[in-house]
């Protein structure tokens, strides 16, 4: 019985002492000729970490992309379905715990959860120069900043995204034409409009986007957090949205927890607007079925938000190189292409049009993105910048102090 | 005495395959939370003070979310094994075919929580199958008119889910006492003139005591730090404490992390503190029922 316990409890040391070894010797990949990186990623396989609620841009990731980096490089792609704060929380614990050997090679990333991580120092880079397509595609002022933040050549744009709004031109409620109308339509509605909770990120963009229409527009808040221009500006917006309160669902007394919720809401009707910060939302969930054909997407006169989203890679990575390549394929015309058909996944795209060879540039706009789709061109005119994230972080939080309670 | 303690270690010993993952996974966890909540072993560089988290969990906002829970948890908790009791008495007294079908009640059992909270959200949202029925049968005018039962601010929702997992697991572990019970007991209680009320205050009752104030325990506790119901049908203010926590640390900054491993150990303590008072409370009124 002893001599078991012994062994039992040499095991159990074994196998503690086996968490805290170290990885091999490291190559300094950033010092290497991309040819040399594409050479390493052959035959090794990539674990792309990613948000995995979506079963369409699932199917795409495993059938499209694992289909062509497979074929071109020989890589094989695993993806990890897993909420974004959740990899992130991972990632930080193995910097924390001194892990240098991890299991995520690459990650899809934005905002806040890129900041979290760059101040930690828990990602790999600034690797975004050794990519061929970044050099040629992407519009480098653009991918500069991720919700004002600094990119650094530590992500490398996979997407972009704009805030839509959505209604059912079935219904007779209609719309209202910009933020300065709402406080009447929902006056005339009561009930039937409400946004998602922040911190939940589309609610949070909501009061964004009513920040800059109700204190004068985005373009004074770029210039990187001001504190007493926040202070000044701020009540103007809890004034605005508590006289919405009373006249919104559960008459402002609950909000939906997020905006899975809301699109619910909507779907059953109890309220008559939705909210996405992904234009194609409305085509993609009428192929689905859960909306009626008659829904159409609106945006508000005083401008949309716009955000990219990334890809990037952790300090620990143990395929950095495979990684770089499939971030690299990400960003090709052609993979951006197939992202973009709604049949695919509906994703627009990250790059610079201007940059793009005709051919491409052709295909991109002859892409059929569904009838309730707005087009890039109304878009693109009413597009209006994400700000820093201690804007985000201190309207989240007056949000709750001043407008919840 | 000696002989005693060699054995006591030699059982230790024994037991170590088990005491010793238990005591680095959940000894090892806790003291990471409380370390985090003082801003050790964190992530980040923390700045703050050692009981600045602490501090901040006596805003108005994080005490009536304590409040909260301790309201659901509570009030689920006790009408859970209220309805719950009278309910394994009535199964106890069924004659025996019926009683072998009462076994329906077990469904909610096995059922996962967060099925019964999409079954309550299915059921009693405005838009929901009651409320369709109600506008159906003329007693609203129209769905809008159907009284918010959830996401009303008072826990309605959440309440109602508990309790619907919860009365069975009352009546399965009040039904096991019930069935060691000798059944003349009743009978002789009724022939000697105690109406049923009584019967059931006075000697079915004291007979569950001890396992429905171990339920209490066990549901109290649950419903006070569960996540999954109130994430499907928690209130957004106040929001229930494990929701708080979970926003604390996975959607907003770094910096809050402290704030919400600090909300986490005081829920532990708490928890630690109310089976040691309850625990108390409980065996005091003891005496006084036998003395009746």
């Amino acid at each position: 019985m002893r001599g078991f316990i012994a062994a039992f409890m040499a095991v159990l040391m074994l196998a503690v002492a086996g968490c805290a070894d170290s990885g091999p010797g490291e190559t300094d990949w950033l010092n290497k000729e991309y040819s040399a990186i594409e050479e390493a990623a052959k035959d090794s396989t990539v674990r792309f970490y990613m948000w995995g609620g979506s079963a369409q841009i699932n199917q795409w990731v495993d059938t499209y992309v694992a289909e062509e980096v497979r074929n071109r490089y020989g890589i094989t792609l695993v993806r990890v379905p897993m909420d974004a704060s959740v990899f992130v929380n991972k990632l930080l614990t193995e910097k924390a715990a001194g892990k240098t050997s991890g299991t995520i090679d690459l990650l899809w990333i934005n905002g806040e959860n890129f900041k979290k991580c760059r101040q930690a120092d828990a990602l790999f880079g600034p690797y975004a120069d050794k990519l061929p397509n970044f050099q040629k595609y992407v519009d480098r002022k653009l991918a500069a900043h991720d919700f004002g933040f600094p990119t650094d050549g530590y992500e490398t744009p996979y997407g972009t995204a704009q805030f839509v709004f959505e209604y059912d031109s079935a219904r007779q409620s209609g719309h209202p034409a910009a933020f300065a109308n709402l406080k009447e339509w929902v006056k005339k509605n009561p009930g039937r409009f409400t946004y998602p909770q922040p911190p939940d990120f589309t609610g949070s963009a909501f009061i964004r986007q009513a920040f800059y229409a109700v204190t004068g527009g985005s373009d004074q808040y770029l210039g990187g957090w001001d504190e007493a221009l926040f202070n000044r500006n701020a009540p103007k917006l809890w004034a605005y949205l508590n006289d919405l309160k009373p006249y919104l669902w559960q008459e402002g007394r609950a909000y939906p927890k997020n905006v899975a919720a809301l699109d619910t809401l909507f779907a059953r009707g109890e309220v008559d607007i939705n909210m996405s910060y992904h234009p194609m939302h409305a085509q993609s969930k009428i192929l689905e079925g859960t909306y009626p054909e008659s829904v159409r997407t609106f945006i508000m006169k005083e401008g949309s938000i716009f955000n990219l989203h990334f890809t990037a890679i952790p300090f620990n990575a143990s395929n950095k190189p495979g990684a770089m390549v499939v971030a690299n394929f990400l960003m090709s015309p052609e993979a951006q292409l197939s992202k973009l058909d709604p049949a695919n996944w509906g994703d627009f795209p990250a790059l610079d049009n201007t940059l793009l060879p005709d051919e491409m540039r052709e295909a991109m706009q002859a892409v059929d993105l569904g009838e309730p789709t707005l087009g890039p061109d109304v878009l693109g005119a009413a597009a209006v910048p994400e700000i820093a994230a201690e804007y985000v972080e201190a309207l989240e939080r007056g949000w709750e102090e001043n407008v919840l309670r | 005495m000696s002989c005693a303690r060699a054995g006591t270690g030699r059982t230790l010993l024994k037991l170590s395959p088990l005491l010793v993952p238990l005591a680095l996974l959940f000894a090892g966890g806790l003291a990471l939370a409380v370390a985090q909540s003082l801003g050790y072993m964190l992530p980040f560089d923390y700045h703050g003070g050692r009981f600045d988290a602490y501090a901040n969990l006596l805003t108005e906002r994080c005490i009536k979310s304590a409040a909260l829970s301790l309201y659901v948890a509570v009030v689920s908790a006790g009408l859970s094994v209220a309805v719950g009791s009278v309910l394994a008495y009535g199964i106890w007294r069924l004659p025996e075919r019926l009683e072998r079908a009462a076994i329906v009640y077990k469904v909610p059992l096995i059922l996962p929580h967060i099925a019964v909270a999409f079954i309550v959200l299915i059921f009693w949202s405005k838009s929901g199958v009651v409320s369709a029925a109600a506008y159906h049968a003329g007693l609203v005018a129209s769905i809008d008119q159907f009284p918010s039962v959830l996401f009303s601010g008072n826990g309605l929702g959440m309440i109602l889910a508990y309790t619907y997992k919860e009365i069975p697991f009352t009546i399965l572990l009040a039904y096991a006492v019930l069935k060691r019970m000798d059944p003349q007991l009743v009978t002789t209680a009724s022939m000697l003139g105690a109406s049923e009320p009584r019967v059931f205050l006075r000697v079915v009752l004291p007979h569950m005591a001890k396992t429905l104030h171990t339920t209490f325990i066990i549901l109290f506790l649950y419903s006070f730090g569960a996540f999954d119901i109130p994430f499907l049908l928690g209130e957004s203010t106040p929001g229930m404490l494990s929701i708080e926590v979970y926003n604390l640390y996975f959607r907003r900054e770094l910096a809050d992390r402290p704030t919400a491993m600090a909300i986490l150990t005081c829920m532990f303590l708490f928890s630690l503190f109310f089976i040691w008072l309850y625990t108390r409370v409980a065996k005091q009124m003891q005496p006084r029922e036998r003395k009746l």
